[in-house]
C-alpha cells in the first residue's frame, strides 16, 4: 500500500495535489518543437530515439515485405533481380544499423539507466543529444542511399564486389553506417561512465538491476567494437573512391581481411542487439513471477562473459570464405564457448519462473516469447558453429531463419517487452491490456509461421539472397510470406493501441506493475530530474526483493498479485479512480 | 576558489566537482579506448600484410623520408610535454603559463602538419604513390630490378597514405580543440577547478602522439636498414 | 589558489585538483622518450637485430607509449577504472591481433 508506505518513510516526494495534470514532469515542462530538439534531458532524447527508430523499423519492414512478396513465386512475383538485391540490402541496413543497434540502448537505456541507478541524468547530457543528431545525419545518408537507387551488396558489403563491381550507392550508404557508428559509441560511452560514476548511494555493483548490467556489457561492445567497423568502412570507402585500397586483390590485398575486420565488429554487434533484450527479460520475468532472480551473479556475469567471449568468435561467418583450417577450428571451438553464458541465462530465467506467481500481461508474454525463440535461435546457432554442418548450411535460409530467431524472436520481442513494461513510466498512460495480449500472441504465431519454414527450406538447400528458386520450395515460401503478413499485422497493433493510449489511456500510477526498481519510485511520467531533488534515492537492498515485498529503497511495494490486497485508487503518484476497461488488469498486478 | 566559481563549473547533474572531473576523465579515456581500437584495426591489417609481404613492405618503407619523420617525432613529443605543462598551469591558476603552453603546443602541432605537407609534396614529386598510373619513378624501377612485386609495394603505399592521413586528421582535430582551449582561457572559463577541460584535451593529444610513436617503426623504420644511393 | 607560483606540494591539499606534476619529472620523461626514439632509429638503420628488428622496435614503442601514458596522461594517479579502461583497450587489440594471426600465419598450410 503506497499510501501507508508514504507515511512510514517521509523521505519520498510529497504527495502531489490530487488533480494530477498540474504535476510538473519531463513531458509538460514545455511543448515546443524547439524545446524537444534542444533538450539535454535523457528521457526526452530517449523519446526522440523512439520516434526515429520506429520510422526506420517501419521502413525496414516495408523492405522486408517487398522481399517476401517477391518470393511468393519461383521467378520473382513483383520486382526484378536487381531491385530484389536492393530491397534485401535496404532491409538489412535499415533494420541492423538504424533499428536493432540503437533500439534498446538508445531508447530504453537512455530513458532508464539514470533512473535505475538513481541519477539525475546521464554523465554527458550534451553528448547524448549530439548522439541523436549524429544518428540522424548517418540515417539521412543511409536513407538517401536507399531511396536514390539503393545498394545491392547486401548489408555485409563484401569487397571486391562492393569496392569495384557494384553500380549502386555504396559510398553514401557506407558513410551513413560510419556516421551512425559514432552515435552508437557516444551512447555506449555515456552509459558506461554513468554506471561507473553516477550511482546513487547504496547502489553497489551487486545491487544493480540486471538491465543495467546487460546494457553495461552492451556498451562495452559498442565502445570497443564500433571503432573497428568505422575504420573498415573508411578503408572500403577509400578503396571505392580512389580505385585502389588494401582489400584490392590486384595488388596483393586480401578481400577476406575485410571480412575479418567487418565481423570483428559485426559479430559482437549481434550481442549489442541481443544483450539488452536479455536485460529487459530479466526485469520483466522477475516482476511478473514475483520472485527474485535465480542466480543474480550468474546472470550479471554471463552478460559480461558474452561481451568478452563474443569478440573472439567472429570468423564463424567465414568458414567457407577461405580462411585457414586451423583458424577455423579455433573459431569453431570459441563459438561453442559463447553458448555457455547464453545457456546460463536461460537456465536462470527458468529457475526464476519456477514456482513463481506468474501473471501473463503483455510484457510477460513478450518476455516468455523471447526465451522460447532465443533458445531455438541459439541452439540452431550451434549447427552453424560446427565446421562440417556449416559447409552445408552456410548462406542458406537456415542461417536466415537462425538469426531472425535471435534478432526478431529475441531482440524485437525483448524490445516489445521493454516498451510494454515501461510504457506507463515513459508516457504516464496505460495501454489496452486485452489488445496488447492479442498483439503478443499474433506476433509470436506470425513469427513461427514466417521463420520455421525457412529452417526447412534452408536445410534443403535454398540459398539466401536468391530471387529465384526451384518449384519445390514454393510451398515454404508461401507459408513464410503468409506468416510475415501476420507478423506485420502484429506489429501494427501496438503502433495503434500505444498511440491511442497517449490520448485515451488511463493515467498510470507511479508503479503500475508493483515493480522494485528505482525507476518506479518516481511518478509516471517522471519529473525533469527524475527524482525529488531534495530526496535523492538511497538504495538499501538488491533489485528483485519481490518475496520480501520491498523496493530498492526498502519500502513496501504498492501491491503484489496474489497477496489479495485490493488496489488503492488513491495511489500517491497519479490518479487511477474510475474503473474502466483497465480495471481488470489492475486487479491482477496492481 | 570561491563557492561562486564552484557553482558555475559544477554541472547540475553531478554531486560534486570530484565526481564531475572523474567522469570527464573516464569518458575521455573510454573514447581513447575506441581510438586505440580504431587504429588497432588498421594496425591489425598492416600486421597481416607485413607478415605475408615482408620484403616488399621493407623495400617500400625505405623510400619514406626518415629525416622529416624524425623531426616530426620531436615536434610531437615536445608538444606533449607542453600540453602536460599546460594542465599544471591550469591547476595552479597560472593563466599566462597556460596561454604560453597551449600556444606552444598548437605551434608544434602545426609545424608537424606543415612538415607532413612537405613530405607529401616530395612523395608526389617522386611518384611514391599507390595508383596504377601515378606509381612510378625510382621506387618502381628499383623494385622491378630487384624482382619484387610492385603490387605489394603499392599496397604498402596505400597503408602509408591511409595511416598518415587518418593520423593527420586526428592532429587537425586536436589543433582545433587546442584553439578552443585558448579561446576558453581568454574568456576566463578555465579556473583551476575546471582544469579537467585542459586535461581531457591533453589526453586526446597524447594518444595521437603515442600512435605516432607506433607509426614510426611501421612506416618509416621498417626499411631503415635498406640504404639507397640516391636517397 | 591566490599565488600561481605555489609549489605542487602546497597545492596538493586541494583534493579537487588532484596531483600536480613537477616539471623536472616531466622533463626527465620527455628526454627519456627522445633518447628511446634515437635508439630505435639507430637500431633500425644498422639492422643489427636482423629479423627481430620489428619486435625490438615495437618493444621500444611500447615503452615510449607507456611513459606517455603513465606520466603525461597521468595513469600513475588514475582511478582503477581508468587504468582498467586503458588495459581493456590493449587487451581487445590483443584479441584482434592474435586471432587475425591465427588465420594469417596458418592460411597457407594445407591439411592432408
Amino acid at each position: 500500500m503506497t499510501t501507508a508506505v508514504t507515511s512510514i518513510t517521509p523521505k519520498i516526494a510529497p504527495p502531489p495535489p490530487e488533480p494530477a495534470p498540474a504535476e510538473p514532469n519531463y513531458l509538460n515542462v514545455n511543448y515546443s518543437l524547439w524545446g524537444w530538439l534542444t533538450t539535454v534531458d535523457h528521457k526526452r532524447i530517449g523519446i526522440l530515439y523512439l520516434i526515429s527508430i520506429t520510422v526506420f523499423f517501419l521502413a525496414g519492414g516495408i523492405a522486408a515485405g517487398i522481399v517476401r512478396l517477391n518470393l511468393l513465386s519461383p521467378d520473382g512475383a513483383i520486382i526484378n533481380e536487381d531491385a530484389y538485391n536492393r530491397a534485401f540490402t535496404a532491409h538489412g541496413v535499415l533494420m541492423l544499423f538504424f533499428f536493432l543497434i540503437p533500439a534498446v540502448p538508445a531508447v530504453l537505456g537512455n530513458f532508464l539507466i539514470p533512473m535505475m541507478i538513481g541519477a539525475k541524468d546521464l554523465a554527458f547530457p550534451k553528448l547524448n543529444l549530439a548522439s541523436w543528431y549524429v544518428f540522424m545525419v548517418g540515417a539521412a545518408f543511409g536513407v538517401y542511399a536507399i531511396l536514390n537507387g539503393g545498394i545491392d551488396t547486401g548489408w555485409t558489403l563484401y569487397p571486391p564486389y562492393s569496392s569495384r563491381s557494384s553500380q549502386s550507392n555504396v559510398v553514401p550508404g557506407v558513410f551513413g553506417v560510419f556516421i551512425s557508428g559514432f552515435s552508437s559509441i557516444m551512447t555506449g560511452l555515456n552509459i558506461m561512465v554513468t554506471v561507473h560514476k553516477m550511482r546513487a548511494p547504496g547502489m553497489t555493483w551487486g545491487r544493480l538491476p540486471l538491465f543495467v548490467w546487460s546494457l553495461y556489457a552492451t556498451s562495452l561492445i559498442q565502445l570497443l567494437g564500433t571503432p573497428v567497423v568505422a575504420i573498415t568502412t573508411v578503408l572500403l570507402m577509400v578503396e571505392r573512391v580512389a580505385g585502389i585500397g588494401i582489400f584490392d586483390p590486384l595488388i596483393g590485398g586480401d578481400p577476406v581481411l575485410f571480412q575479418h575486420l567487418f565481423w570483428f565488429y559485426s559479430h559482437p554487434a549481434v550481442y549489442i542487439m541481443i544483450l539488452p533484450g536479455m536485460g529487459v527479460v530479466s526485469e520483466v520475468l522477475t516482476c511478473f513471477s514475483r520472485k527474485n532472480i535465480f542466480g543474480y551473479q550468474a546472470v550479471a556475469w554471463s552478460s559480461m562473459g558474452i561481451a568478452v567471449v563474443g569478440f573472439m568468435l567472429w570468423a564463424h561467418h567465414m568458414f567457407v570464405a577461405g580462411i585457414s583450417y586451423y583458424s577455423a577450428l579455433l573459431f569453431s571451438f570459441l563459438s561453442m564457448l559463447v553458448a555457455v553464458p547464453s545457456a546460463i541465462k536461460v537456465f536462470n530465467w527458468t529457475g526464476t519462473l519456477y514456482k513463481g506467481s506468474i501473471t501473463f500481461q503483455a510484457p510477460m508474454l513478450f518476455a516468455l516469447g523471447f526465451v522460447v525463440l532465443f533458445v531455438i535461435g541459439g541452439l540452431t546457432g550451434l549447427f552453424l558453429a560446427t565446421l562440417g554442418t556449416d559447409i552445408h548450411l552456410h548462406d542458406t535460409y537456415f542461417v536466415v531463419a537462425h538469426f531472425h530467431f535471435v534478432m526478431v524472436g529475441g531482440m524485437v520481442l525483448g524490445y516489445m517487452a521493454g516498451i510494454h513494461f515501461w510504457w506507463p513510466k515513459m508516457t504516464g498512460r496505460m495501454y489496452s491490456d486485452w489488445w496488447s495480449r492479442v498483439a503478443a500472441a499474433i506476433i509470436i504465431v506470425g513469427f513461427f509461421l514466417t521463420f520455421v519454414p525457412q529452417f526447412m527450406m534452408g536445410y534443403h538447400g535454398m540459398p539466401r539472397r536468391y530471387p529465384n528458386y526451384p518449384q519445390e520450395f514454393q510451398v515454404y515460401n508461401v507459408m513464410s510470406t503468409a506468416g510475415a503478413s501476420i507478423l506485420g499485422l502484429g506489429y501494427l497493433l501496438p503502433a495503434c493501441y500505444l498511440t491511442l493510449s497517449l490520448f485515451f489511456g488511463k493515467k498510470a500510477t507511479g508503479n503500475p506493475w508493483s515493480a522494485t526498481g528505482l525507476e518506479w519510485q518516481s511518478p509516471s511520467p517522471p519529473p525533469l530530474f527524475n527524482f525529488d531533488e531534495a530526496h535523492m534515492p538511497v538504495v538499501v537492498c538488491g533489485p528483485y526483493e519481490y518475496s520480501l515485498g520491498i523496493d530498492q529503497m526498502g519500502r513496501g511495494l504498492p501491491e503484489g498479485p496474489g497477496l489479495g490486497t485490493p488496489n488503492d485508487p488513491s495511489d500517491k503518484h497519479g490518479e487511477s479512480s474510475a474503473p474502466g476497461p483497465m480495471k481488470k488488469e489492475t486487479e491482477v498486478v496492481g | 576558489m570561491s563557492a561562486n566559481t564552484h557553482s558555475t563549473v559544477l554541472k547540475h547533474h553531478f554531486g560534486d566537482l570530484e565526481q564531475q572531473h572523474a567522469s570527464e576523465r573516464l569518458g575521455m579515456w573510454m573514447f581513447l579506448a575506441t581510438e586505440v581500437l580504431f587504429f588497432g584495426g588498421l594496425f591489425g591489417a598492416y600486421a597481416c600484410y607485413r607478415l605475408w609481404y615482408a620484403a616488399e613492405f621493407e623495400y617500400a618503407s625505405s623510400f619514406m623520408n626518415l629525416k622529416f619523420a624524425s623531426i616530426n617525432t620531436v615536434f610531437l613529443v615536445t608538444s606533449s610535454l607542453t600540453m602536460t605543462l599546460a594542465i599544471r598551469c591550469a591547476k595552479l591558476g597560472d593563466k599566462a603559463g597556460l596561454y604560453r603552453n597551449l600556444l606552444l603546443t598548437f605551434a608544434l602541432g602545426s609545424a608537424f602538419m606543415v612538415l607532413k605537407g612537405f613530405e607529401y609534396a616530395e612523395d608526389f614529386h617522386e611518384h611514391i604513390l599507390p595508383g596504377t598510373s601515378s606509381f612510378g619513378g625510382e621506387i618502381k624501377h628499383d623494385a622491378e630490378a630487384q624482382g619484387l612485386d610492385t603490387g605489394k609495394v603499392r599496397l604498402f603505399l596505400c597503408f602509408y597514405y591511409i595511416m598518415t592521413g587518418i593520423h593527420g586528421v586526428h592532429i587537425i582535430i586536436g589543433l582545433g580543440c587546442i584553439l578552443w582551449l585558448v579561446q576558453q582561457t581568454y574568456a576566463n572559463k578555465i579556473p583551476p577547478e575546471n582544469y579537467s577541460t585542459v586535461e581531457v584535451v591533453s589526453l586526446y593529444w597524447h594518444l595521437v602522439d603515442a600512435i605516432w610513436l607506433f607509426l614510426m617503426p611501421m612506416l618509416y623504420l621498417a626499411g631503415a636498414h635498406i640504404h639507397h644511393v640516391a636517397h | 589558489m591566490s599565488d600561481p607560483k605555489t609549489t605542487p606540494a602546497a597545492t596538493g591539499e586541494h583534493d579537487v585538483l588532484g596531483h600536480v606534476d613537477s616539471p623536472p619529472t616531466l622533463l626527465i620523461v620527455f628526454v627519456a622518450i627522445l633518447v628511446l626514439f634515437a635508439a630505435t632509429v639507430g637500431i633500425s638503420s644498422s639492422g643489427m637485430f636482423g629479423k627481430y628488428t620489428l619486435f625490438v622496435q615495437l618493444g621500444i614503442g611500447s615503452i615510449q607509449a607507456s611513459l606517455v601514458g603513465c606520466y603525461f596522461m597521468h595513469l600513475r594517479h588514475g582511478d582503477r577504472v581508468v587504468i582498467l579502461t586503458a588495459l581493456a583497450s590493449i587487451f581487445w587489440m590483443g584479441i584482434l591481433f592474435v586471432l587475425f594471426m591465427s588465420d594469417y600465419m596458418t592460411r597457407h598450410r594445407v591439411i592432408g
